[in-house]
């Protein structure tokens, strides 16, 4: 055996590796311009490398090298190469405006070049939070802590998303319209309070545990009903005595709640 | 120091959800005064710090929780089943950064900052609850406006967001690159 063995093929490794770049290319990153976060992240670096005063800026030194240096990339996409050209096309602007004869010298708030000092600071500024901030994240991704997810009744091994109040209304006006779209009737007059429907659905919820968020709503009878449920569910989310959970995107939300809620609830 | 309110406190920040606050302990605790039970979480965090635990208490969010020490993580995420924690992207961090130094932001106000869109990056944010929506700016457009989420302190083990680095730490750090390209 002058060969070394084939490896074996791992079915879950196919297809072949794509390369890391393309794969990135929701988040934008594949059309990052080499290491660059942003042309103001490569205006920094241009400043720095030549030792430049950020306060004191030759524009038309520095929006050489940065020409120069787009020039030299070529696979930009066309949303970052704008960006990256409207920089340009600033630097440009600020050139031109320190050109105009002027009667008067400019007092030094008036530096055409204060606007892009004033944001290539505050850009210097966050990238140094970053790098803080980077460090206290390295710090915490090794710490775990214990995840506290309710188990869900009889359930396989999905993973339950907890869903925001925003969430919530979204799936609940879907379902309006699609009701309103399904039946037009007269609607009799029923008055439902907050306060009694509040109590109707903490007890519904302590004796089936969970309830399915759009069944619950199919079950009312009028628009009000449905409106007061909801906003009673906004509420116990909102004060968390109930959980919302949907098991993936766009399937059904359940409500059900919190451990720790039930006790006090069950005194109230 | 061994007590029974240290015990006490040590079984209600193992069983809270989220980081036990001095508030709810004292809520718990009738009568006890703050200054007991900062003595006993003092003396729970000095036990956890010695060899003798595998887990240690920190303070994040606003209040106190247990974590796994950080020699066990490879073991832990076997035990898991988590390849491996992805670290925020340097776009999302900056991003996160940006809105944590100004927030309330909006989607625009994050942009012109980074000078780069940020709407991919405030969704990624978005889904891994580090951020939240707070409403929408009385402005042309109405856009959304953003703020971090009590997920971001946890995330960072800040205790709140007077915690983020100083403009003087922030200061620093821009001094010591300036030192190192000298």
């Amino acid at each position: 055996m002058t060969e070394p063995a084939p490896l074996p093929l791992d079915p879950a490794a196919e297809p072949a590796p794509v390369p890391p770049l393309s794969g990135d290319r929701p988040d934008g990153y594949q059309v990052r311009l080499d290491v660059f976060e942003g042309p103001l992240d490569l205006l920094l670096f241009l400043i720095r490398k030549k030792k430049i005063d950020i306060h004191d800026i030759p524009i038309a030194a520095i929006t050489r090298d940065y020409l120069e240096y787009l020039d030299r990339k070529t696979e930009i996409s066309l949303d970052r190469e704008a960006e990256f050209l409207f920089i340009a096309a600033l630097l440009i602007y600020i050139k031109s405006q320190m050109l105009l004869p002027r009667e008067t010298d400019l007092a030094e708030h008036e530096d055409p070049r204060r606007v892009l000092v004033d944001r290539l600071l505050e850009y210097q500024k966050v990238k140094a939070a970053c790098s803080l901030l980077r460090e206290r994240e390295d710090v915490r991704i090794l710490q775990w802590k214990r995840d506290f997810i309710p188990p869900l009744p009889g359930e396989g091994e999905l993973e339950p998303v907890e869903l925001s109040l925003f969430d919530l209304a979204e799936s609940f006006f879907l379902m309006m319209k699609r009701r309103a779209a399904d039946e037009t009737r007269t609607i009799r007059g029923r008055d439902v309070s907050v306060e009694v429907k509040m109590k109707e659905l903490v007890g519904l919820l302590h004796e089936k545990h969970m309830i399915d968020f759009l069944e619950y709503f199919e079950a009312h009878a009028s628009l009000e009903e449905a409106l007061i449920s909801f906003f009673c569910i906004l509420e116990l989310v909102k004060s968390r005595v109930a959980v919302a959970v949907q098991d993936e995107l766009f399937q059904t939300i359940r409500v059900w709640l919190r451990k720790d809620a039930r006790r006090t609830v069950a005194h109230e | 120091m061994s007590s029974p309110l240290k015990n006490l406190v040590e079984s209600l920040i193992f069983v809270s959800q989220e980081p036990l606050t001095l508030e709810r302990i004292q809520a718990v605790c009738e009568g006890v005064p703050a200054e007991d039970i900062l003595a006993a979480v003092e003396a729970i965090a000095a036990d956890c710090a010695g060899d003798g635990r595998g887990i240690q208490l920190i303070r994040a969010g606003g209040g106190w929780l247990f974590t796994t020490k950080p020699a066990f993580d490879r073991e832990v995420r076997r035990l898991l089943q988590i390849e491996r924690k992805n670290r925020l992207s340097s776009a999302g961090l900056e991003t996160l950064a940006a809105i944590a130094y100004r927030q309330p932001v909006t989607q625009s106000e994050v942009s012109a900052i980074r000078g780069v869109d940020s709407t991919g990056a405030l969704k990624t944010l978005l889904e891994k609850k580090l951020i939240k929506i707070v409403g929408r700016k009385k402005a042309p457009g109405n856009p959304l406006v953003y703020r971090t989420s009590d997920e971001f302190l946890l995330y960072l083990g800040l205790d709140s967001l007077d915690e983020l680095p100083s403009e003087d730490e922030i200061a620093k750090i821009l001094q010591e690159e300036k030192a190192a390209d000298a």
